[in-house]
C-alpha cells in the first residue's frame, strides 16, 4: 500500500531549532525536502554561522581520528552486523558525550599510536634482518685472524663485480696508509657483487672512513642494534634479534588486543553519536531562514502528523508554527513514497522496488505479487522433494539473516517452496518420477505424461489469461482515477479484445456455441479499434500490433509449464541414469549430482521467470514506477 | 518409401527446429542485451530491475517456439 503523505511546513524561532531539529530526529518519521525545491515557501537558504561550522569541522576531525584508531585496533565494521553503536552513550547529552570522546581519544590515541609504530618497526626489522644473513654468511669464510683484535676495526665494502678495480685500489691506499698493519681480504658474494672486508687499527678509523668516503662503493652498514664486529659475531647476535621480535610482536598484538577489548565499543558509541550530529548540521543546508525564524519542508506520513505536532509542542513551545500544505498536482509529483504493508508481503517490497519504487498515490503491487509470485514458483517447480529441501535451505537463511535483502529473498524462497511441496502432490513428483517409483500418485494431473501436457499448457494460459486481465483491470481503474483518456481507450480496449478472443476460442473447441462467435468478432475488433485510437492516427498500424503483443503476453506463461517440464525431465534423466548404472553406488552418486545441478536450477529458474511475469507481463498493464523514496531524518542509533 | 512412414519423424524434427530456431535467436538477442546491461550494472548498480527485465524480454521468442512445438506435436502428431 502506497502511504499517504502530507506535505507540511514549520516555522519557528531561530533560538528553537535546534530544539527542533532534535524533535524531528527523535520522532524520525518527517523528510525533510530542500527548500530550494519548494518556491512556493518564501524564504532565503539558511545560512549556517562561524560556530555550527567550526562545530562540523571539529566532528568530521574527531570521527577520522575514531575510524583510524578503530583500524589502528583492527575492527572494520564487518565485525559487527550493526555499524552503529550497540549501547547507549555513557554521557546525557551529545555536548557531554562529545567531551568524553575528546578526552578518551587523548588518552587512548598516543597509546595505540606508540604501539603501531614500534610493532612497524619491528616487523620492517623482521623483514630486512634476513637479507643482513645472506650476505654475512658469505662473508664467514673470508674473517681474517685480525678482526677478533679488540684494537681493531672491520668494515664489509660491497662493488659490483665489474668494478673490482676500485676495491683493489682502496686496498692499496689503507694498506699504505696503515704502513701494511691492515688486513684486506676480498671475494665474490653473488654473480655481480664482490665484497671486501678491510680491519685495520682503531687509531686509523677517520683517514680509513676519509679514503671510503672518496669511492663509489657502498658499505656494508647493519643496524646499530646489532653492533659491530667480525661477521661472525654479528650474525649470532642477528639470529638472537630474528628469534626475539615474534615474542616482541606477540606482546604488542595483546596489548593492542586489550586496548581493543576496552575501548572499541566505546569508539563504535562515539562515531554514531558524532556521526549523528553531524548529519543533524548537514540537515540544515536544506532549512530556509528569515530574519529571526528558521522555515523548513517536509513530509510526513498523514496518520503520523498529529504526533509530530505534539512532540514539537512538547519540546519546543507554543512558539512554533507547524501546518499542513495543500497537496497540488506539482506537490504530488514531489511526494516521496512509503510503502506499508502486511508482514508477510513486506519481502516483497524488495521486489518490487528492484524494478522501481511505484509512484506516489499510484498502486503499490507488493501484496498481488505476493500473493502470486509463489504460487508461479510453486506452479513451475512442483516437486515435493525439491520443494523440502528449498524450504529447509531458506528457513536456514531466513535465521541466519535477521534482516535485509537476503533475508527477504530467503522469505520468498520459503513461500515459493512451500508452493512447490502443494504443487509435487498435485503433479505426483518427489525427485521427479521417483514419487511413482515408490507409489506416490497425482493428486491432479501427472504433468510428465504425453496425455496430460496439453492439461499443463492449457493451465498455465488460464493463470496467464487471469493475471493479465487482473492487471488490466487495475490499470483501468488507475486511468479512470487519473481521468486519463488515452490510457483508458488503450487498457480497455485491450480488455475488450483479450475477452473477445476468449470467447473466439471458446466457441472453436465448442465450449460455447456458435452463436457467440459473431458477437466475439465484432468485440475484438472493437478492441484493437479502441486500443489504436489510444494511439492517434498511428493505431492504424500499431492497434494491430500491440494487440498481437498482448496474446503473445498470455503466451508467455506457458513458460510455467515448459520451465516446469524441462525440470521435470532433468530429474527423471537422473532416475533413469541412475537405474541404468549396473551398481547401486555409481547410480546413487550419478542421481545425487544431477538432482544437485536440478537443485540450483529451481532456486534460480523458477524464480526469475516468476519476476518476468510480473515485471513484463503484469506491472506493464498498470504499473507507474519512478517514485522518490521516503527517507525521513531520524536517528541511526538504536 | 511410405511417406506415411516419414510423418512422426518430420513432425519432431518441425517441432525441434521451432524450439531450436527460436532459442537461437533469444540467445542471440540476450547475449547482447547482457554484455551491454553488465556494463550499466557495473556504473549503476540500481538498473540491476530494469536490466533484468530488459534481458528477460526476447525469451518471449522461445517461448512462442515452444507453443509452436506443442501445437506441431499434439495437433499435427
Amino acid at each position: 500500500m502506497n502511504v499517504e503523505m502530507l506535505p507540511l511546513q514549520l516555522v519557528g524561532l531561530k533560538e528553537n531549532l535546534h530544539a527542533a531539529i532534535r524533535t524531528l530526529r527523535d520522532v524520525g518519521c518527517v523528510q525533510i525536502d530542500d527548500l530550494a525545491e519548494a518556491p512556493e515557501v518564501a524564504a532565503r537558504p539558511l545560512s549556517l554561522d562561524r560556530k555550527t561550522l567550526r562545530a562540523q569541522e571539529e566532528l568530521g576531525v574527531l570521527v577520522a581520528r575514531i575510524e583510524g584508531l578503530l583500524e589502528m585496533l583492527g575492527h572494520t565494521d564487518k565485525d559487527s552486523a550493526h555499524p552503529v553503536a550497540a549501547q547507549p552513550c555513557e554521557a546525557p547529552t551529545a555536548a557531554a558525550c562529545l567531551e568524553e570522546a575528546r578526552q578518551g581519544l587523548e588518552a587512548l590515541l598516543p597509546r595505540v599510536q606508540e604501539l603501531t609504530a614500534r610493532r612497524d618497526r619491528l616487523q620492517a626489522e623482521l623483514s630486512s634482518l634476513p637479507r643482513y644473513e645472506t650476505t654475512l654468511r658469505k662473508l664467514l669464510p673470508m674473517i681474517p685472524p685480525g678482526a677478533y683484535d679488540p684494537e681493531n676495526v672491520t668494515v664489509g665494502l660491497l662493488v659490483s663485480r665489474t668494478h673490482v678495480g676500485v676495491l683493489d685500489s682502496i686496498g692499496r691506499r689503507i694498506m699504505d696508509l696503515t704502513a701494511g698493519r691492515a688486513e684486506v681480504v676480498a671475494s665474490d658474494v653473488d654473480a655481480v657483487t664482490r665484497a671486501m672486508l678491510v680491519v685495520f687499527p682503531a687509531a686509523y678509523t677517520a683517514d680509513t672512513e676519509s679514503i671510503l668516503g672518496q669511492e663509489d662503493v657502498s658499505r656494508l652498514r647493519l643496524p646499530a642494534r646489532l653492533g659491530e664486529g667480525p661477521p661472525d659475531v654479528v650474525l649470532e647476535k642477528l639470529h638472537r634479534r630474528m628469534s626475539a621480535i615474534p615474542g616482541e610482536l606477540q606482546e604488542i598484538e595483546q596489548a593492542l588486543s586489550i586496548l581493543a577489548a576496552d575501548w572499541i565499543q566505546r569508539l563504535l558509541t562515539w562515531r554514531a553519536v558524532l556521526r549523528e550530529e553531524i548529519d543533524s548540521n548537514s540537515v540544515l543546508s536544506r532549512f530556509g531562514e528569515t530574519d529571526s525564524t528558521f522555515v523548513l519542508v517536509g513530509w510526513v506520513p498523514k496518520e503520523a502528523f498529529a504526533e509530530v505536532e505534539a512532540a514539537l509542542r512538547d519540546e519546543v513551545g507554543e512558539e512554533l508554527f507547524i501546518q499542513p500544505l495543500p497537496l497540488t498536482p506539482e506537490l504530488k509529483d514531489r511526494a516521496p513514497v512509503c510503502l506499508k504493508n502486511p508482514r508477510p508481503a513486506r519481502p516483497f517490497e524488495s521486489l518490487v522496488s528492484l524494478l522501481a519504487l511505484p509512484r506516489y498515490g499510484h498502486t503499490d503491487p507488493t501484496q498481488l505479487m505476493a500473493f502470486f509470485l509463489p504460487i508461479f514458483f510453486g506452479m513451475i517447480l512442483g516437486d515435493v522433494g525439491y520443494g523440502a529441501l528449498l524450504l529447509i535451505l531458506a528457513l536456514f537463511l531466513i535465521r541466519k539473516f535477521d534482516r535485509g535483502v537476503a533475508r527477504d529473498v530467503a522469505v520468498v524462497l520459503a513461500m515459493g517452496s512451500g508452493w512447490a511441496i502443494v504443487f509435487g502432490f498435485l503433479y505426483g513428483e518427489l525427485f521427479g518420477t521417483l514419487g511413482e517409483e515408490i507409489g506416490m500418485h497425482a493428486l491432479w494431473f501427472d504433468r510428465a505424461s504425453a496425455e496430460h501436457v496439453s492439461s499443463l499448457l492449457i493451465m498455465s494460459l488460464v493463470v496467464g489469461a487471469v493475471h493479465i486481465t487482473l492487471g488490466l483491470l487495475i490499470g483501468i481503474w488507475e486511468a479512470a482515477r487519473d481521468r486519463s483518456r488515452s490510457h483508458l481507450l488503450e487498457r480497455g480496449g485491450m480488455l475488450l479484445g483479450l475477452i473477445s478472443l476468449f470467447l473466439i476460442v471458446a466457441v472453436a473447441v465448442e465450449y460455447l456455441p456458435q452463436g457467440f462467435m459473431t458477437p466475439a468478432i465484432a468485440g475484438m475488433i472493437l478492441g484493437i479499434i479502441l486500443l489504436g485510437s489510444s494511439l492517434g492516427w498511428l493505431g492504424l498500424v500499431m492497434g494491430p500490433i500491440e494487440f498481437i503483443g498482448l496474446i503473445g503476453n498470455v503466451l508467455s506463461y506457458l513458460r510455467i509449464a515448459a520451465i516446469g517440464l524441462a525440470s521435470v525431465y532433468l530429474a527423471k534423466v537422473a532416475n533413469d541414469l541412475a537405474g541404468m548404472a549396473g551398481s547401486l553406488l555409481v547410480g546413487i552418486i550419478l542421481a545425487t549430482l544431477i538432482h544437485a545441478l536440478n537443485l540450483v536450477l529451481a532456486a534460480f529458474s523458477p524464480t526469475i521467470h516468476s519476476l518476468r511475469l510480473h515485471y513484463v507481463e503484469f506491472f506493464r498493464k498498470f504499473y507507474e514506477g519512478g517514485g522518490r523514496a521516503y527517507e525521513p531524518f531520524r536517528s541511526t542509533i538504536r | 518409401m511410405e511417406v506415411s512412414g516419414l510423418g512422426p519423424g518430420l513432425t519432431a524434427i518441425g517441432a525441434g527446429l521451432a524450439v531450436g530456431l527460436a532459442a537461437i535467436g533469444t540467445g542471440l538477442a540476450q547475449a547482447r542485451i547482457g554484455s551491454a546491461g553488465a556494463g550499466v550494472i557495473a556504473e549503476k548498480p540500481e538498473a540491476l530491475g530494469t536490466i533484468i527485465l530488459l534481458v528477460a524480454i526476447p525469451e518471449t521468442m522461445v517461448i512462442l517456439g515452444f507453443a509452436v512445438a506443442a501445437m506441431v506435436l499434439l495437433l499435427g502428431g
